[in-house]
């Protein structure tokens, strides 16, 4: 339990990091994003909502108060989760315009990630296992190579090729145009068709990593005492492989599970945009673009909230997984 | 300082039938792309049933790849070149995957040389039991948790032990724990390799007492490998003593103790000072072993051995040239040596 | 092959302490000798010629636009094709050449000289320092790097290339810190670093001259990953449109190709061109890291510590009393 609120109080600093780091940037860059924000919007629509400047004051400076000031609106702000308007997509809340987006790509990235690690390690696992056999050495050279390519490079090369000349997969945006998101049949299949080849490119981008961490970590695992005594007990092959080497070689892989999440929430905003999935990545990009700081803000936010989410997952897996962890 | 072990040096050894085990002829090569190393050279040994048979040499001369191979739990590129593993007259070597599988741990059982990493960390220790009488016999989780519990008693260790990890256990439960899953299915010989030098003095006179008893009660056989001859002259009915991937001298623990023949094994016993009695002068054997990759032609000893004095003399002649082979010189007492075979 | 053999010299042996020590033809032989990172120095040595004789082989000004030359598939005329606005991929390819190695070494080599320092005198130092820097890192490690890099991006008004280089460096030292750290923990308690520290010597001679010649290798692979990675992000900021619009690189390419939906419309050269130029660098450098990780493997990395050549490379060895 102690590990636990370490690493709880660790993480509320992280957060807290984040959420700083998020107020000082646009005051710590040259030049007042704040204009930025104005420029974009009409005086009318400034006419419309009167508190509307002091809401961006408050998230990115450019009020006449002191810094310390601006902090404690800001935080007192976020707090309500008041992000303001976004300006791009006035006069959406930039929490509603989150809200729509923030799903696709949690059920993108999420699904992805998964199978990424599952099949990696699964892959490194009969790998390792079966050193320099058929599999280890045709197999896993070829997650190496795709895993070199830049993700948006792979994801390209698959619109063209997959997409456009073989017509397997549709390449562009989440779901039919013609249809409205909602829980009915049309849409979800549609959504599910459109998420295919995304969720391919991601997974032969990072399936590599996994392959190669579980791959070398399981080669030494394999030369344990306790693997040479499983076989000695007489166990199955499929089961010393699996319950003493694989379940022993997972450890060291699962604490890159953040870092390796935190990659592909990176790779996701670039997979996105090649497949104009409308997405939060996507969302950034425009966002970023477009110079609506609010919702850059705010999805930066988010995004940093997601790594730390998974940074909590992996230390539960890992107090699940290692019984050293729990009482250690 | 020292506690007593229950038997004798002089205790007779079981009156031998058909042997459990014998190894022939056995060859064990590890094959690395430029060269190929002999860990295992043309060794012959038997096992009786309910023998306790010492196996002693320095670090390296493949007293442990000989434990492995009779286990056939060898790692690749190590591997059985020539010969035969007999277990009860049928070649371990030639059985399939499936029928070696059933064969490991039932017929023979091996405590493994490091308590430490022997045991799977991740998972308790009653499931490391029960994984393995599941391998072998239709048995429901809870008659095998409980025969676990039973085992871990006859080693004195408390049965609610069983849901322990094992970095929960001290080095000395671990060594236990693995001695009484080695005995769990009542196997007729034991592999010990080194199973105690992790340990400190104290606890490993303990375990060994423990496996003396068991041994007593039980009726298994167990071929003990160590680098500790002193130890086997206590423990053990009979010792074989290894030296480069040979076998050089087998006799009966008293007979050896007190009439060694071989000038290795004589060294090896100049080298620990008495349990009782005056200290004397300690030789030791100068020199380090060989490299089994290229050994040493003629008798692989010579270049150590003490007797072996240069000269244009017929004997040096053959101790450069020929390999001696082993040769009995009393009952049970073998020796593969010049100097014996010319009776010097 | 022979010739790279290392040549054991024996010391002269005055004292009965005497030891061998190996005496190497130094890295570069080392990393030629790996198959990996031999292939690795030809593919990153093939991209550095192309960037020096980058304004030879190229046209004159890659922008340049032409309608009457646009959308045109690779030929002799136009190896690599035109882009939409006629303009000569080939060129802004070998011209883009420059931007992304110069950019991926000096922010490697920024990010490294952060990383190192800080890893290494907190490893050192321990206690508060140490926790601190931890700490640090690991606040760090937990922002997604892409995101950030994102909004940073768009915040800044000048997206030159000493300023991406400055953003970069800053962004991903923590990576490097990490590992550098765990490195030289490993070597704190080392007998020759506490020999150091008995015989009196301050902490930066320690530090400078005993642990981290210790760890050259681990340092090296250090770099070559901020290297291709801050290239790569670079790129991918740049196809991502926060990239300064009037300069040539791969990644501008890259953004016009996307921007005018060229993959859509089933032009294939504006995006694979730059894109196998990314690949084949960053592979090459992959495979170079690859080679570090095997020649400084464990075993090496043992008979390197025992002979202590890699300390004979940075400092004369010391012999100690």
């Amino acid at each position: 339990m102690r590990f636990f609120a370490r690493r709880l109080a660790f993480y509320a600093f992280a957060v807290w990091v984040a959420l700083t780091l998020n107020f000082l940037l646009p005051r710590l860059m040259p030049g007042s994003p704040i204009g930025g924000v104005l420029q974009r919007l009409s005086p009318s629509q400034i006419q419309a909502n009167p508190g509307i400047i002091k809401t961006y004051q408050a998230l990115l400076g450019g009020g006449s108060g002191s810094i310390w000031h601006d902090y404690v609106v800001y935080l007192h702000r976020l707090a309500h989760l008041d992000f303001g308007v976004s300006t791009s997509n006035y006069p959406s809340h930039v929490s509603a315009v989150i809200g729509r987006v923030l799903p696709y790509s949690i059920f993108l990235v999420g699904v992805a990630f998964i199978l990424s690690f599952v099949l990696g390690t699964a892959i490194g696992m009969v790998a390792a296992w079966r050193r320099g056999g058929g599999f280890d050495s045709v197999i896993v050279p070829v997650f190496m190579a795709l895993s070199a390519f830049p993700a948006f490079f792979t994801g390209l090369v698959a619109v063209y090729v997959l997409g456009l000349k073989l017509h397997w997969f549709p390449i562009q945006h989440a779901y039919d145009s013609g249809l409205v998101p909602g829980f009915n049949w049309a849409f979800l299949t549609s959504a599910l068709r459109h998420s295919e080849l995304p969720i391919l490119v991601i997974v032969a981008a990072y399936a590599g990593g996994w392959v190669l961490n579980m791959r070398t970590v399981m080669i030494n695992t394999v030369g344990e005492d306790y693997v040479a005594m499983a076989h000695a007990k007489g166990l199955r092959d499929r089961r010393v492989m699996t319950r003493y080497a694989a379940r022993n070689a997972i450890l060291p892989p699962l604490n890159g599970f953040a870092a390796q999440f935190a990659g592909a929430v990176g790779g996701l905003v670039f997979i996105e945009y090649v497949f104009s999935y409308p997405g939060a990545g996507l969302t950034l990009q425009q966002a970023a673009l477009g110079n609506d700081y609010p919702l850059t803000q705010a999805l930066l936010l988010v995004f940093a909230l997601c790594v730390i989410a998974a940074n909590f997952v992996m230390d539960l897996l890992n107090v699940l997984l290692d019984p050293r962890v729990r009482t250690g | 300082m020292t506690v007593a072990l229950s038997t004798l040096p002089g205790e007779a050894a079981p009156v031998a039938e058909r042997p459990v085990l014998e190894v022939e002829e056995l060859v064990v090569e590890y094959a690395s792309r430029s060269r190929t190393t002999r860990a295992v050279d043309g060794v012959s040994l038997a096992i009786a049933p309910g023998e306790i048979v010492g196996l002693a040499g320095e670090s390296g001369c493949g007293k442990s790849t000989l434990g492995n191979a009779i286990m056939q739990v060898l790692r690749p590129p190590a591997r059985i070149a020539s010969g035969r593993v007999l277990f009860h007259g049928e070649d371990l070597v030639r059985l399939s995957g499936e029928q070696l599988r059933r064969h490991r741990w039932r017929n023979v059982s091996m405590v493994f040389q490091s308590a430490m990493n022997a045991l799977n960390p991740v998972l308790r220790v009653s499931d490391q039991f029960v994984d393995m009488m599941r391998s072998h016999e239709r048995v429901s989780k809870r008659d095998a948790v409980g025969r676990a519990g039973e085992l871990l008693e006859l080693v004195g260790i408390d049965r609610r032990r069983l849901r322990a990890y094992p970095h929960e256990l001290s080095g000395g439960m671990r060594q236990r724990v693995i001695i009484a899953m080695a005995l769990a299915l009542e196997p007729e010989l034991v592999i010990m390799d080194e199973p105690t030098t992790a340990l400190d003095v104290v606890v490993q006179r303990e375990i060994l007492q423990q496996v003396r008893e068991l041994q007593r009660a039980r009726g298994f056989a167990v071929l003990f490998v160590t680098h500790d001859l002193s130890l086997l002259l206590e423990l053990a009915h009979r010792v074989a003593i290894m030296y480069a991937g040979e076998i050089v001298e087998v006799a009966p623990a008293a007979a050896l103790r007190d009439d060694a023949r071989h000038p290795y094994t004589a060294g090896l016993l100049s080298s620990f000072p008495p349990l009782t009695g005056p200290v004397e002068r300690l030789s030791g054997i100068p020199g380090s072993p060989p490299d089994l990759a290229a050994p040493p032609s003629g008798c692989r000893f010579h270049p150590r051995c003490p007797h072996c004095v240069p000269g244009d003399t017929a004997l040096h002649r053959r101790q450069v040239a020929e390999r001696p082979v082993l040769r009995e010189v009393a009952p049970g007492h073998l020796v593969a040596c010049h100097l014996v075979e010319e009776g010097l | 092959m022979s010739q790279l053999q290392p040549t054991i010299e024996l010391a002269p042996a005055t004292t009965p302490a005497a030891r061998t020590r190996l005496r190497i033809p130094g890295w570069p032989a080392l990393l030629l000798r790996n198959p990996k990172s031999r292939a690795g120095i030809v593919l990153v040595g093939f991209m550095v010629i192309v960037a020096l004789i980058a304004p030879l082989i190229s046209v004159s000004n890659p922008t340049d636009f032409n309608l009457l030359a646009a959308r045109q598939a690779p030929s002799w005329h136009h190896l690599f094709g035109t882009t939409d606005q006629g303009s000569d991929i080939f060129s802004q390819v070998v011209l883009g050449a420059r931007r992304s190695l110069v950019l991926g070494a000096l922010a490697g080599l920024l990010a490294t000289v952060l990383a190192t320092t800080l890893g290494v005198l907190a490893a050192y130092s321990g206690g508060v320092v140490d926790e601190a820097v931890n700490f640090l890192t690991n606040v760090f490690l937990v922002i997604p790097t892409i995101p950030l890099l994102v909004v940073i991006s768009a915040y800044l008004k000048s997206r030159s290339m000493g300023t991406m280089i400055v953003v970069l460096a800053l962004t991903l030292w923590a990576f490097e810190a990490r590992i550098l750290r765990g490195q030289a923990l490993s070597l704190k308690n080392r007998d020759f670093v506490l020999a150091a520290k008995v015989a009196g010597e301050s902490t930066w001679r320690i530090v400078f001259g005993e642990i981290m010649p210790n760890m050259i290798s681990r340092i090296a692979a250090a770099f070559v990953l901020v290297f291709y990675v801050s290239l790569l992000v670079d790129a991918g900021l740049e196809f991502l449109g926060l990239g300064d619009t009037t300069h040539v690189s791969w990644g501008m390419t890259l953004y016009w190709a996307q921007t005018n939906s060229a993959v859509l419309q089933g032009e294939w050269w504006p995006f694979l061109f730059p894109g196998l130029a990314l690949v084949i660098t960053v592979l090459g450098l992959t495979l170079i890291l690859a080679g570090i990780d095997e020649v400084s493997n464990p075993r090496l990395r043992d008979e390197v510590r025992r002979r202590g050549f890699l300390r004979s490379l940075v400092l004369p060895v010391r012999r100690a009393a």
